[in-house]
């Protein structure tokens, strides 16, 4: 098992899942908020093409967490539209 | 700057295929492609596929990227995965990122893009809701990383890939509400749909997804029947129970790069959306760059695969490989590929590539 965070919320993935799989499978869709209206996103595309899934993770923004590894440690968070800190 | 005789876009099943039948002839090949691993969508189909032996009948999907990336050309093909292709530019110069932060540039004498296509969306109050997913998705999800995408799905789509995703949803145990489908019949093969139907699956022809509910996440979805001219008929909105609600409503070419590049494109709906212009070999105006498989028009993977073989030999040609030799494989990819088009089936294929025919080059 691979264990990381998310939202400091410790959780654990298997070898050779992407974050949103290893999120998927702990039972957590929504993975982003759009611009405007803050309205829930999760993944469309799993294939990194639809940008639905950017997230903050090891602090790094924008990170297509559909089409990147779980690695032990990881530490996964939500983030605004643009990156950066969440203001709200 | 990496200099290259050919460069290789896309590691799928068209540009696997263009790098083997190239390095076959003789040619050095630059394979990039943008994954952890080459094989494109083909890591995700874990059905047999159909057809004749030389379109791997038989064989499942996620097995065919090692028959295309065979030993005896190993020495041929230099394949960077990782490594995606971010700009083209007018002096024949492509640049690449692999990982992070090593960006170079490459230059080729021949290209060939093979970049394949993405999943079309559908538009619907609701449809930004997580839960909302691709077919495409959904099968990655499951497929490949064993996870099952909810608890009971409203599949929108029964082209092949809308009904045999409901089949491999029902094996992963994950119930189907419904199959709905806007035109009047069912677009996929029969053998899959009839096993859907004696699963217990209704496939509702022309009907549609009208909204998907919920607060976080997709927990209700709304379906209608649609009349002769694909409006909702009054009175038969249904509110179905169901977490994910899968589109499958077709792909569209993945063809920016070529776009950056000034290649004429041409808007084909029958083969999926804006398709570069290009001539039987499936070479472009540009001169340099050829396309294969889904870029070049939706197709099935078979197909793809053909194509890269085309586009592979008519390449290595120009490249200086033994004309006969090439010219063997260029007659037999064509003939290959009218085989794949032929009958009631390839019908929207073959109108659509007849469209194209209109504005093609002769190079």
């Amino acid at each position: 098992m691979v264990r990381f965070k998310f939202e400091g919320r410790e959780l654990e993935g298997r070898e050779g899942d992407t974050i949103a799989a290893a999120l998927h499978a702990n039972g957590i869709k929504v993975l982003s908020h759009s611009r405007r209206h803050h309205r829930p996103r999760g993944f469309f595309c799993a294939i990194g093409q639809c940008s639905s899934c950017l997230m903050e993770v090891n602090g790094e923004p924008n990170v297509r967490v559909c089409i990147v590894p779980l690695e032990e440690g990881m530490d996964v968070k939500l983030q605004p539209a643009t990156g950066g800190e969440l203001k709200w | 700057m990496v200099n290259t005789d050919l460069l290789v876009v896309g590691g799928g099943p068209a540009g696997l295929a263009a790098a083997d039948t190239a390095a076959s002839l003789g040619i050095d090949v630059l394979l990039v492609d943008e994954g952890r691993a080459v094989g494109g969508q083909l890591v995700k189909q874990t059905h047999k596929f159909f057809g004749s032996g030389e379109h791997y009948a038989g064989v499942r999907g996620i097995d065919i990227p090692k028959l295309l990336n065979r030993e005896e050309n190993s020495q041929r093909v230099r394949i960077l995965t990782d490594t995606t292709v971010v700009g083209c530019y007018e002096d024949g110069v492509v640049s690449a990122l692999t990982g992070e932060d090593n960006y170079f540039k490459i230059k080729a004498k021949r290209a060939i893009f093979a970049t394949g296509a993405t999943e079309k969306f559908l538009s619907f109050p609701g449809n930004d809701l997580p839960g909302v997913y691709g077919a495409g998705a959904v099968q990655t999800l499951m497929n490949q990383f064993g996870v099952i995408p909810g608890k009971r799905v409203l599949m929108v789509g029964a082209g092949n890939i809308g009904i045999i995703v409901s089949y491999q949803l029902l094996q992963a145990g994950v119930p189907v509400a419904a199959v709905v489908e806007a035109a009047p019949t069912i677009g996929g093969y029969l053998v899959h749909a009839s096993k859907l139907a004696r699963a217990g699956v209704p496939i509702l022809t022309r009907h549609t997804i009208l909204e998907a509910r919920g607060k976080d996440a997709v927990e209700s979805a709304v379906i209608a029947q649609l009349d002769d001219n694909w409006q909702v008929v009054p009175g038969t909105e249904e509110e179905v129970d169901v977490d994910v609600v899968c589109l499958a409503v077709g792909l569209s070419p993945v063809v920016d790069l070529l776009r950056q590049l000034g290649c004429e494109m041409k808007y084909v709906p029958e083969l999926g959306g804006h398709v570069p212009i290009r001539d039987k070999n499936l070479k472009t105006a540009t001169g340099w760059i050829y396309v294969a498989g889904d870029v070049a028009g939706v197709e099935e993977a078979s197909a793809a695969m053909v194509e890269g073989r085309l586009a592979g030999a008519a390449a290595a040609a120009e490249l200086g490989a033994d004309k006969q030799e090439a010219d063997t494989v260029i007659s037999r990819c064509l003939a290959s590929l009218d085989a794949l088009r032929g009958g009631p089936v390839g019908e929207k294929i073959r109108s659509g590539i007849a469209k194209l025919e209109g504005g093609a080059v002769n190079a």
